[in-house]
């Protein structure tokens, strides 16, 4: 009794997979026992295939069956029975599915294959000491990566797939007993109602995952270095990983995150802490410093040194522009040099600073069509900025807003934008974790590891601000 | 319109912002006419006025202590009756309307005459009600921890402009010159730059005071009024006649500062200071005129009321403008009766409900004793 016409079988996924030209099948005979393998050859190891596949069969004498084929011929780690339904997003999955003419039951083997890089330092997270080791772009050599780093039972990996054309792989990665239950369960929910077509990168979820996607401000952290996850799910946040991304996303989220680095953990704590005040200095350079030289420059002027004004007079006299045009033209030259760099090839890139930095900035200076003083310090701010790389887009938009305030309202200006702010921040909350914590509101016990860090064997409790369910670190 | 969710707040942010008022009254609204009263003995109309304020801290913690998250609109309504309620909450709405007039007054004047040299009202509208009518939409939790956050800046600056005078000699002020009517007029005038605790009264349900929190409340008090009385020491030392309760006192604050040639004047400290003691201050206020207002009318949302601020603000600025003298100056007439009113009469009544209360409590107990007794 035939349970599949093998070849009327086959023609229907052909047909359904649409006749990709990746498609492909083998049909094996043996004394009227029908076997067909069904594949994409795209994706799947075709060496493989052969060595613990088609070789093994062919040596086999007796007469097959689903049993035999699971146990004693087919010499992969992952075999699973599977229902006919299920075909097609096997196959899609870089699996080979196996239909017989004797039984009615389905195998798939797990023969998924395809280029991978070897897991390398990323170029967002260089260090000086400690590990090198990035994510990269294979999920399933990430999931090693952490395992490698939480050899315990309580790492666990929650799989779901989104993205009806991409049906990508997110994996919600928590310690259990550590992490606050209800942050796994708010996450779990909202990757299970996202509805889209797609999902090209761990980016693509951020703005499913965030409470409110339309914020200047991002709430969501991410990280490119295993090491740096281990440590955040030491604390009892919740990772997500992405298949097909390097970027792995972390929740809760906090400001203070940014300001701090990897490599903070693996110096000496005081000039962790030192390096840490540096970065809320450029930081605060970076958002308010080209505000508060206009402010100063078209009312304030009194309050600057005597020598500094008269300079700023005698640079900015016979200048076309006004001082808040002026910042603004530059600030916008220095943005489209640094879209462009970035877009440009390596080779391109240096004579496009050369071009930039010599013959923009000091022929316009020269050209009397911008002022040194704010040159300087349009460049003092972008330069400012990558003190702390993640915040740079953000920053970028808040530095255009304290511009037009400090040029239109002077200092007042400057303090209602940051007052402003600060009350929008108090009011934004990262899965129940308050923006600004430990320090609005202050949570004494978390201050340890804040600007300022006490050596790593002082932390003996896992940070409040995030709620864990195990707060001792034992 | 969504609803925004309230949050409660803690006994520290509690505190600092008590600081905040005690700094902005003190500083923003006292450099009016009361040294020309009574001199220098103002500073003892400033501590009897402080202790007054103090009294009705206990008040407070009981009345938290016995209706525990409970509106004070409720337990008045309850105890003395819905109408009369309302009435005081319309007195509310008005004294802290009035007193965010008069911080945005004083204060524009300040920065127009020393800053701006120029009109700016309208920069100087756009650049502070939005601001302050934001705080109001996201909450008391939101710019509580605003003020939290940005306190220790606000108390370095503060300690920064007192730490300039020190370039002066100190010299003791000349005391018990005035005589016992100027003295006790003063008091009477100046009753509205007090009454700091009356808005923890207004957010009593919104507080989370743990056991044994209570002294907080002293401390930073204490610590607030030791900074305004440092400051007018120094103040003293440098002007001698004048010390800083005058009318020009916040342009004082300016001269006060060193002009260093190699960083330029330090007096940016005290601006910013002062910009940002300001901009909390009328956060607060309009805050405190939405619960009241809220209070009133419990149908209308957060927006509704901070429409109502921004028109009454922009009409009464419109009728007192220019006329500094009028709203300011004429302040030790209008204000005292409403100030009495709020800052000592709200808090006598609340007294006496907790009398009663405590009275009631103690009579259901005999009762109950007696009964148990009885079986």
């Amino acid at each position: 009794m035939s349970y599949f016409n093998l070849k009327k079988k086959i023609s229907e996924i052909k047909t359904t997979l649409n006749e990709s030209s990746d498609f492909s099948y083998r049909c094996y005979k043996k004394n009227g026992q029908e076997l067909g393998f069904v594949f994409l050859k795209s994706i799947i190891d075709q060496n493989l295939l052969s060595e613990a596949v088609f070789m093994p069969l062919q040596t086999f004498d007796e007469k097959i069956t689903i049993k035999s084929l699971i146990h004693n011929i087919i010499k992969c780690a992952d075999v699973k029975k599977i229902k006919e339904e299920d075909i097609i997003k096997e196959i899609l999955d870089g699996r080979v599915v196996i239909i017989t003419n004797f039984s009615k039951e389905i195998i798939s083997i797990d023969l998924f294959k395809f280029p991978s890089r070897i897991p390398s330092e990323p170029p967002t997270s260089p260090v000086i000491q400690g590990p090198r080791e990035g994510f990269v772009e294979d999920m399933q050599t990430n999931l090693t990566l952490l395992r490698r780093r939480l050899k315990t039972e309580n790492l666990v990996f929650k799989t779901y797939k989104i993205g009806s054309q991409t049906q990508t792989k997110i994996v919600v990665a928590y310690l259990k007993g550590i992490a606050n239950n209800k942050v796994v369960e708010q996450v779990v929910r909202k990757i299970k109602s996202i509805k889209t077509d797609g999902i090209v990168d761990s980016y693509y979820i951020l703005s499913y995952l965030e409470e409110r996607p339309n914020s200047l401000f991002k709430q969501i952290g991410n990280a490119e270095k295993p090491d740096i996850v281990t440590a955040k799910m030491l604390e009892g946040r919740v990772a997500l990983i992405v298949d097909n991304s390097p970027i792995v996303l972390t929740v809760p989220f906090v400001l203070i995150e940014d300001l701090q680095n990897s490599n903070d953990y693996y110096t000496n704590h005081h000039y962790s802490s030192f390096v840490r005040v540096i970065r809320l200095l450029g930081l605060l350079i970076a958002l308010v410093a080209p505000g508060i030289y206009l402010a100063l420059q078209i009312y304030h002027y009194n309050i600057l040194p005597l020598n500094f004004l008269i300079t700023i007079a005698d640079t900015t006299q016979g200048l076309p522009f006004t001082p808040f045009l002026e910042i603004l033209f530059i600030f916008l030259l220095f943005q489209i040099l640094y879209e462009v760099s970035l877009r440009l090839p390596s080779y391109l890139g240096l004579a496009t600073s050369v071009v930039g930095a010599l013959i923009l900035g000091d022929t316009g200076v020269k050209a009397g069509l911008i002022s040194p003083p704010g040159v300087i310090i349009v460049a003092l701010s972008k330069i400012a900025l990558y003190t702390i790389p993640e915040q740079a887009s953000q920053v970028t938009i808040l530095q255009i807003i304290f511009i037009i305030l400090g040029g239109s309202l002077g200092l007042i200006g400057i303090v209602s934008g940051f007052v402003y702010f600060l009350n929008y921040l108090n009011e934004l909350d990262s899965y129940g974790t308050p923006y600004l914590a430990p320090y609005s509101p202050r949570i004494p016990q978390d201050l340890k590891d804040a600007i300022f860090t006490s050596p790593v064997g002082d932390l003996k409790q896992r940070p409040k601000t995030f709620s864990p369910t195990k707060k001792e670190r034992l | 319109m969504k609803e925004i969710k309230e949050h409660t707040i803690s006994a520290r942010q509690a505190c600092v912002i008590i600081v905040m008022c005690i700094f902005a009254n003190k500083i923003l609204l006292l450099p009016s006419l009361m040294y020309e009263k009574s001199k220098a003995d103002a500073i003892f109309a400033i501590l009897i006025l402080f202790a007054l304020d103090l009294i009705v801290l206990p008040i407070f913690f009981k009345l938290k202590q016995l209706f525990p998250n409970e509106k004070l609109y409720n337990i008045l309504s309850r105890k003395i009756s819905p109408f009369l309620t309302k009435l005081i909450y319309l007195i509310f709405s008005a004294y802290f309307m009035f007193k965010a007039l008069l911080v945005f007054s004083v204060t524009y004047v300040y920065f127009k005459q020393q800053i701006y040299q120029d009109e700016f009202l309208f920069l100087a509208i756009i650049a502070f009600i939005p601001v302050i009518n934001h705080a109001t939409a996201v909450g008391l939790r939101s710019f509580a921890r605003s003020i939290e956050l940005l306190f220790s800046i606000v108390l370095l600056g503060f300690i920064a402009c007192l730490a300039f005078s020190l370039f002066t000699q100190l010299s003791m002020p000349i005391f018990f010159i005035s005589n016992a009517k100027n003295f006790f007029t003063t008091i009477y005038e100046h009753t509205f730059a007090f009454g700091d605790y009356i808005f923890l009264f207004l957010i009593i349900d919104k507080i989370q005071i743990k056991k044994g929190q209570e002294k907080n409340f002293y401390f930073y008090s204490l610590l607030g009024m030791g900074l305004i009385l440092a400051l007018f020491f120094l103040f003293y030392s440098k002007y001698q006649i004048t010390s800083f309760m005058h009318n020009n006192a916040l342009a004082d604050i300016l001269v006060f500062s060193v002009q260093f040639n190699a960083i330029g004047r330090l007096d940016i400290i005290a601006m910013l200071t002062v910009m940002v003691i300001t901009l909390f201050q009328l956060e607060i206020y309009n805050y405190a005129f939405s619960e009241s207002f809220l209070s009133l009318f419990p149908k209308l949302n957060v927006y509704y009321s901070i429409a109502v601020f921004d028109i009454l603000f922009a009409i009464l600025y419109y009728i007192f403008i220019g006329k500094y003298e009028i709203l300011v100056g004429s302040s030790d007439i209008w204000s005292p009766v409403p100030a009495i009113f709020i800052n000592y009469i709200i808090p006598l009544i609340c007294l006496i409900i907790i009398l009663i209360e405590l009275h009631l409590k103690k009579r259901k107990k005999k009762d109950q004793t007696y009964l148990s007794n009885k079986k």
